[in-house]
């Protein structure tokens, strides 16, 4: 031991501006659990070995640079200060490439991963959209259907985005007097349409007896205009009731 | 400025190195631009005639590489006149070319030399550090240094041996990025003379390579071993006679007979039973429907 001691003296004393030696610890570290236990770096981690030395050496030019700068040493290099480098300029440029192909692969790779994801959510966003579609294209046809039928005089169809739903409340004396469950005729009506369904148009039910919406009192009565022709389509439209017919036949016996 | 601190350093190393560690020679001959490079050594010379290869180079510091076997690398690190001298185990060797290294420096510029400060503690590694000082770091106005101070060279101890790193220190508020070589030094022996002389201190904590390889071999034989052993003490215990135990007088108190049953001969073949169709169970062509669905599916 004494031997040591003896030795070291007999190394050289320098003034710190040869030797440019710092003896530090680490930065203190906000996110270590112990500051100032070296021991707890445990040096099978390789990050946390690496991020200690890494500490060292700031804490080192942490103290060193200002003592520098006070003894008019120059840390840091002017930019027209072209010199030799450790590394030449062909290795440089192969770690750059390096670097950014790393970058690339990472990036392709993310955006794999989002294409992949994407498409899984595109395909859902895919039909929903189809079938959106579909349903206006069904909405757009039953809307001309019923134009044609005569049902609705109103080209609001015409008009983008506009609901049937909206059609059938605000409908016509003639759509209203549809009775029965409303929701449910409209609902099968909507399903099947016009031109669907067509079994169980033609039945005497109360709704069929009581609807007087196929009465035109100008063509019962045979008071409109005539549309066209007249003589052998007069005798043809106008059919005398039973009662008229019942008194011809006996005035006519 | 004059040149007054005549350090120069003699990098060179025995024959038998591999590419590595030329590479790290190179490396650590163009970080210090007080360095001097010699041939290789042949290694039927001692080790002392190195002193005299420094004296005629005008050399007072030596780095010196010897490979063993093609697989071990020594360094001696040696203050040549009389000074202490010491040998590490180099591992761990990673060079300046590496791409993982991206950091750039001035050649020749001056380095910051940073030390962990257990290195105060113990008096074997206070003398290293000095030495670590002396060897390192480049003399001011050497003609062939750059002024300006833009890495820092670290030495740390971690797990009984020091580790070095070489900084580029890119801002002022200490960003740093790595250049340079790496590697880790396992301490074995600190003579008082340039390469030979008493020995002032020995490394209890370190194994010589061979040792280890050593180790590791009489591991996998000890695990072979256990097992034999296992397997005989198995066979043994197979072998031996097996323990006859006495018979016991209350064994026969649980024994209930059954009735004798009449002995019944069949003569006649009986009637086969009438087969009735499971409806509930899927036919068998219905069934492989269903499996085939599954597998789709």
């Amino acid at each position: 031991e004494g031997l040591k001691c003896c030795l070291s003296e007999f190394q050289k004393q320098l003034a710190w501006v040869e030797r440019l030696d710092v003896t530090l610890g680490q930065v203190a570290d906000p996110i270590s659990q112990s500051a100032s236990d070296k021991d707890a770096v445990d040096p099978e981690n390789d990050f946390q070995r690496e991020m200690s030395f890494y500490r060292q050496a700031q804490a080192a030019v942490l103290e060193a640079l200002p003592k520098l700068r006070k003894l008019q040493v120059p840390t840091r290099r002017p930019d027209d200060y072209f010199a030799e480098m450790a590394k030449s300029d062909q290795q440089m440029q192969k770690i750059r490439k390096k670097l950014k192909s790393k970058q690339e692969a990472m990036e392709k790779s993310e955006k794999a991963k989002q294409l992949r994801a994407m498409r899984k959510y595109g395909k859902k966003v895919q039909t929903e959209i189809l079938q959106r579609r579909q349903k206006e294209k069904k909405n757009m046809l039953n809307a001309v259907k019923k134009y044609q039928k005569g049902l609705s005089d109103k080209l609001d169809f015409l008009d983008e985005d506009q609901t049937l739903s909206q059609g059938n409340k605000k409908g016509n004396a003639n759509q209203r007097i549809k009775k029965g469950p409303n929701a449910k005729r409209r609902y099968k009506n909507q399903k099947f349409g016009f031109g669907g369904k067509k079994k169980g148009s033609k039945w005497n039910t109360k709704e069929s007896f009581n609807d007087v919406s196929s009465f035109q009192s100008k063509v019962a009565h045979n008071k409109g205009p005539r549309k066209a022709g007249k003589g052998g389509k007069k005798a043809l439209n106008k059919r005398p009731g039973k009662r008229a017919r019942q008194k011809m036949k006996s005035r006519a016996r | 400025g004059k040149w007054k601190n005549k350090e120069r350093v003699l990098i060179f190393s025995s024959r038998g190195i591999n590419f590595r560690t030329r590479h790290l020679m190179q490396d650590l001959r163009t970080l210090m631009p007080h360095s001097k490079a010699d041939t290789k050594m042949d290694r039927k010379d001692q080790l002392f005639v190195i002193n005299e290869v420094c004296e005629m180079k005008n050399c007072n510091k030596c780095i010196f590489f010897e490979a063993k076997k093609k697989q071990d690398l020594y360094l001696w690190l040696s203050n040549t006149p009389q000074g202490p001298s010491a040998k590490f185990l180099v591992q761990n060797v990673h060079t300046l070319a590496e791409l993982k290294m991206t950091g750039n420096c001035l050649r020749g510029s001056r380095p910051l030399l940073s030390f962990d400060p257990a290195f105060d503690k113990e008096p074997h590694y206070a003398l290293l550090k000095e030495l670590f000082i002396q060897i390192f770091s480049t003399p001011q106005y050497h003609p062939k240094s750059q002024p300006f101070v833009d890495h820092v060279f670290t030495f740390t101890i971690t797990d009984e041996r020091i580790w070095f790193r070489n900084y580029q220190i890119i801002e002022e508020d200490a960003s740093l990025v790595e250049i340079g070589p790496r590697f880790v030094l396992n301490l074995i022996k600190i003579f008082q003379g340039s390469f030979g002389g008493p020995t002032l201190y020995e490394n209890p904590h370190y194994q010589s390579p061979n040792m280890h390889r050593r180790m590791i071999r009489l591991s996998v034989a000890a695990k072979f071993r256990e097992k034999q052993q296992v397997k005989e003490v198995q066979m043994i215990k197979k072998k031996e006679s097996k323990v006859l135990v006495g018979e016991d007088p209350t064994e026969v108190v649980f024994e209930t007979p059954a009735e004798e049953k009449p002995v019944e001969i069949q003569l006649v073949k009986p009637e086969s039973k009438p087969i009735v169709k499971d409806k509930k169970k899927p036919r068998k062509i219905q069934r492989k429907k269903q499996k085939k669905l599954f597998r789709t599916e």
